[in-house]
């Protein structure tokens, strides 16, 4: 039931890549978006797609089961490609009454395409081989020279890990306040758009309260056991890098190196 | 229960027990205000209180919803401060500022709602937390994680996540979290108000053994009778006042002024009292059932 969801989408298995540290996992990703940015001909994305498919495959997460994240964007991605296709100026390949296919276009529709799903299924095998708790604990480390901007980096993952406790404690509430509303006799089902988005309202105002009351026992028994920010604090389970880590940063930064050479060499340009 | 000899011992041979709390003539208002900040209302939550607690006893204070008891509980460790009088816990005033860390490891509070007090995703990171907060090393951490865990009998929950657990098992955590930071005293306000029957038993037994063995002091504010008849010293409150203190069957003999002050004293005394009320010749402040049987026995 509620109790049982999981937050995210972690995909539970043994893998390199779920041991790496999550530092690692996290400029890798912001690196690999780069790099996507930055190719200009067809290699570039030819090395990234061959990296990124052996990275799913030391994941041992189903390359099926990474592909449902698509789901969610598969009319976005229709849009972008429509738009591109029709929309771009150049040497025309097809025309029909008022639209005209041109061959930048046709190409420009490839690229958006192929950087999008690149980019998703990059970020989730990020989220997919990454505990949240151990998402929050890497970018509290890894981020943590934005302090020197005074950024509470300590802080906003504090926030972070406390939201990810509370979300199911928060949804059971909101099932039985459902119930109870229901109990009662409110009507959350029938009516159109406007009608259900009013009828939330009981739920809602309730959840608020419950909410801020939980915030206010939990900020109390947070200080009675000296919690006073992340100055002066230790580590249960500090972040270490391994042998493994270093490998891994060896690995990206090849692949960095590599892709974004070849992919900017006007000698494989298309265009 | 060797360490509540000696303790015990040491005390004999200093002559007197040490103060681990001591309470002060203290007072606390909450003071309601209008929206332009007019005084609309004082209400006196704690009035003139004066509390000795003595290292590694096992105290209880009573006292109906809006008593001042859990008021009077957040005095201990600093969370409130009082607005007359002092509270001096393990030889330090709570209104100094700079102390307030020192005063709240000796002093660790265990609240009533389970769930809004552990923080970590996961039982041994929650029990870490306090560890962490007060700067103990990495290692020292997982020692303390694992002894505080095993002394309520948690360990083999350590990895689990807390949402999964029964609220006598999470009371428990939060008992073991404050327990990780080595505090002195243990203040419990009403750890056993949202648990069944059987979470409470779990709860309680978990506190006596700790008092027992450890040798911690043990504050525990309720309204149920039955969690009273094993304190050390049990004190009642009314309107923000002690009303009556002294050991459980002390307290429990005055039925009478209990009643009045809408408290329930635990069945087997009332039925105890009832009896010796139609005639029947029983001893004052029977606490157990067993004792009920022993002197009914004697009698017949």
């Amino acid at each position: 039931m509620l109790r049982d969801i999981t937050l995210g989408q972690y995909y539970q298995t043994e893998s390199v890549i779920h041991k790496l540290d999550p530092r690692v996992k996290l400029l890798g990703t912001i690196l690999f978006f780069i790099s996507l940015f930055c190719f200009k001909n067809p290699v570039g994305y030819a090395i990234a797609i061959i990296f990124l498919a052996v990275v799913i495959f030391l994941s041992k997460v189903p390359f099926l089961y990474m592909i449902r994240g698509m789901k969610a964007i598969v009319v976005l991605m229709i849009i972008t490609v429509l738009l591109n296709l029709f929309a771009t100026k150049g040497d025309v390949v097809f025309s029909f009454w008022k639209i005209s296919i041109t061959k930048q276009g046709i190409i420009m529709a490839i690229t958006i395409a192929l950087r999008i799903s690149l980019l998703i299924i990059g970020s989730s095998i990020m989220t997919l081989t990454t505990t949240p708790n151990h998402l929050t604990d890497g970018m509290e480390k890894g981020l943590r020279f934005l302090k020197v901007i005074k950024v509470p980096v300590h802080e906003i993952a504090m926030m972070m890990s406390i939201a990810l406790r509370f979300i199911p404690i928060l949804l059971e509430e909101t099932d039985k306040i459902m119930k109870a509303q229901l109990a009662r006799g409110a009507d959350l089902e029938s009516g159109n758009i406007f009608k259900r988005v009013k009828a939330m309202v009981p739920i809602l105002v309730p959840l608020f309260i419950s909410a801020f009351r939980r915030a206010n026992d939990l900020a109390m028994a947070m200080e009675a056991r000296c919690y006073h920010g992340g100055d002066g604090r230790t580590k249960m389970k500090p972040l270490k890098y391994q042998k493994r880590d270093a490998i891994a940063y060896i690995i990206l930064f090849v692949y960095l190196a590599v892709s974004i050479t070849l992919g900017r060499l006007w000698l494989f340009n298309i265009m | 229960m060797y360490l509540k000899t000696y303790l015990n011992y040491r005390n004999f041979l200093m002559g007197y027990k040490m103060d681990i709390v001591k309470a002060k003539n203290v007072l606390y208002e909450y003071i309601r205000r209008d929206d332009e900040g007019e005084v609309i209302g004082i209400t006196t939550a704690v009035d003139h209180v004066n509390m000795d607690i003595k290292q590694g006893d096992f105290i209880a204070i009573l006292g109906h919803n809006g008593s001042g008891k859990s008021t009077l509980a957040k005095h201990f460790n600093a969370i409130l401060v009082p607005e007359e009088g002092t509270v001096i816990v393990d030889g330090v005033d709570t209104s100094e500022e700079d102390k307030v860390w020192d005063i709240r490891q000796n002093a660790g509070m265990v609240f009533q709602n389970p769930d809004n007090q552990i923080i970590g995703q996961v039982v041994e990171e929650d029990v870490g937390f306090g560890p962490e907060n007060i700067g103990v090393p990495t290692e020292e951490i997982w020692e303390r994680v694992e002894k505080s865990l095993k002394s309520v009998g948690m360990y083999e929950y350590r990895k689990n996540s807390p949402n999964k657990l029964s609220g006598g098992q999470k009371q428990r955590i939060s008992i073991a979290g404050v327990l990780a930071m080595k505090p002195k005293c243990i203040i419990l306000d009403e750890p056993t108000a949202m648990l069944d029957p059987k979470g409470r038993k779990e709860v309680l037994s978990a506190v006596h053994e700790l008092n027992k063995k450890e040798g911690v002091t043990v504050i525990l504010i309720t309204h149920y009778m039955e969690e009273v008849i094993d304190a050390d010293k049990v004190f009642v409150m009314d309107a923000g006042k002690v009303v009556m203190q002294g050991t459980p069957r002390q307290v429990f003999t005055l039925v009478d002024d209990l009643k009045s002050l809408r408290l329930d004293v635990p069945q087997v005394t009332l039925l105890a009292w009832e009896l010796k009320k139609r005639g029947i010749n029983l001893p004052d402040g029977i606490l157990t059932s067993q004792e009920l049987v022993d002197e009914l026995t004697k009698l017949y």
